[in-house]
């Protein structure tokens, strides 16, 4: 069972599903630490899209696995507490664009941190909730403006976005407010990198696993470069597409573009074990 | 070893709008963030983005951040011959 879904879900199910987590009553500014700065100031705080700084990386390099746990395990407990995401389907993505009010498309601040991309080729995130009431009061924290869709403005957005081989994920800004859809990839997809890299969950995986029904997979391929997670190969072995699903995250980009239907979403909580492998 | 990637920001004035070193890194190595944090209910002026070394474990010592910078602003460092 997703920890989320219990402690949050409320009857719903899943906890993203849940309509008090995107209530204003949850939406308050909790950032109470001084933001670093300067030049040597840590380039997360900074902007930088680094989740994890260089002593955690030449902790690995050395192999010393007790530094490495003891930041994971505050990395986890931060980004948990504060601001992370997980995975979701096409489907569970249309139920929350009917539930929330309003939906602000936005920029996306990793592509501008890995990419430097300008403003207006960058409109992939979306604000939604109470939140983005504060663009009324300061329109200058969003870089390149909002665009308020929506419902149905919205899902068309979205279904361009994952046509173009985008990730829908949802996260937290102050658990469990949920406050952000984005549409992500490796390698530009600040999130995603840390988790896939550095096993570093500040995006979980999603409810499903995507699984290949060898009978109807034609073999054609056009699958595998969906997989933003380093899941899907084709295998010349048996000349069909291959799952690890270990690594699937249940996005379901790969299902979309299988004309013969032979990659369906599984629930996760069917596979003992894979329950608890998010 | 890690590679050390050292950028001299003060011949990185807009690097913004420069981005070459960015968009050339084959493994995404560098990021852009800025020298006065996320600074909240404001917008950023170019003068305080800066480019940094983050993700320094896929950096390969390729040299084309390097060399694609028109300023020169770029050093990277590597050991030899040490497996990173």
């Amino acid at each position: 069972m997703c920890v989320w879904c219990e402690r949050y879900g409320g009857g719903h199910e899943r906890w993203y599903l849940n309509p008090a987590n995107y209530a204003r009553r949850l939406y308050k500014v909790r950032k109470d630490e001084p933001e670093s700065a300067g030049t040597e100031g840590n380039p997360q705080a900074a902007g930088g899209m680094a989740s994890m700084g260089r002593t955690f990386l030449e902790a690995r390099e050395r192999g010393d696995l007790e530094t490495v746990e003891s930041m994971k395990k505050q990395a986890h407990d931060m980004a948990w507490a504060i601001h992370f995401g997980q995975v979701m389907t096409k489907e569970e993505l249309e139920q929350v664009l009917d539930m929330i009010y309003p939906i602000g498309l936005m920029t996306c601040a990793c592509r501008r941190s890995m990419r430097g991309l300008p403003d207006e080729e960058n409109f992939t995130c979306v604000g939604m909730g109470p939140g983005m009431y504060k663009w009324e009061r300061w329109p200058d924290t969003y870089r390149g403006g909002v665009h308020f869709l929506t419902p149905d403005e919205a899902k068309q957005v979205f279904a361009t976005l994952r046509s173009r081989g985008l990730v829908h994920t949802v996260f937290t800004f102050g658990t469990p407010y949920l406050a952000g859809l984005c549409n992500c990839d490796y390698p530009d997809c600040a999130a995603i990198r840390t988790a896939v890299d550095m096993d570093v969950k500040v995006l979980w995986k999603g409810h499903y696993i995507a699984e290949v029904d060898a009978d109807l997979c034609n073999g054609c391929g056009l699958c595998v470069r969906r997989c933003q997670f380093k899941a899907l190969s084709f295998s010349p072995s048996t000349l069909k597409a291959n799952i690890d699903s270990m690594q699937c995250y249940g996005c379901g980009l790969c299902r979309d573009v299988c004309k013969p239907d032979a990659i369906s979403l599984v629930d996760r909580a069917t596979l003992p074990a894979l329950v608890e492998a998010w | 070893m890690l590679p050390t990637i050292v950028v001299d920001d003060a011949k990185c004035p807009d690097p913004l709008a420069c981005r070459k070193c960015l968009l050339v890194c084959p493994t995404r190595v560098l990021g852009l963030g800025t020298d006065v944090g996320p600074q909240k209910y404001r917008e950023i002026a170019p003068q305080h983005f800066i480019v940094r070394g983050v993700r320094e474990q896929f950096c390969t010592a390729c040299m084309k951040c390097a060399e694609i910078c028109p300023n020169g602003a770029i050093q990277v460092a590597v050991e030899k011959g040490v497996a990173a």
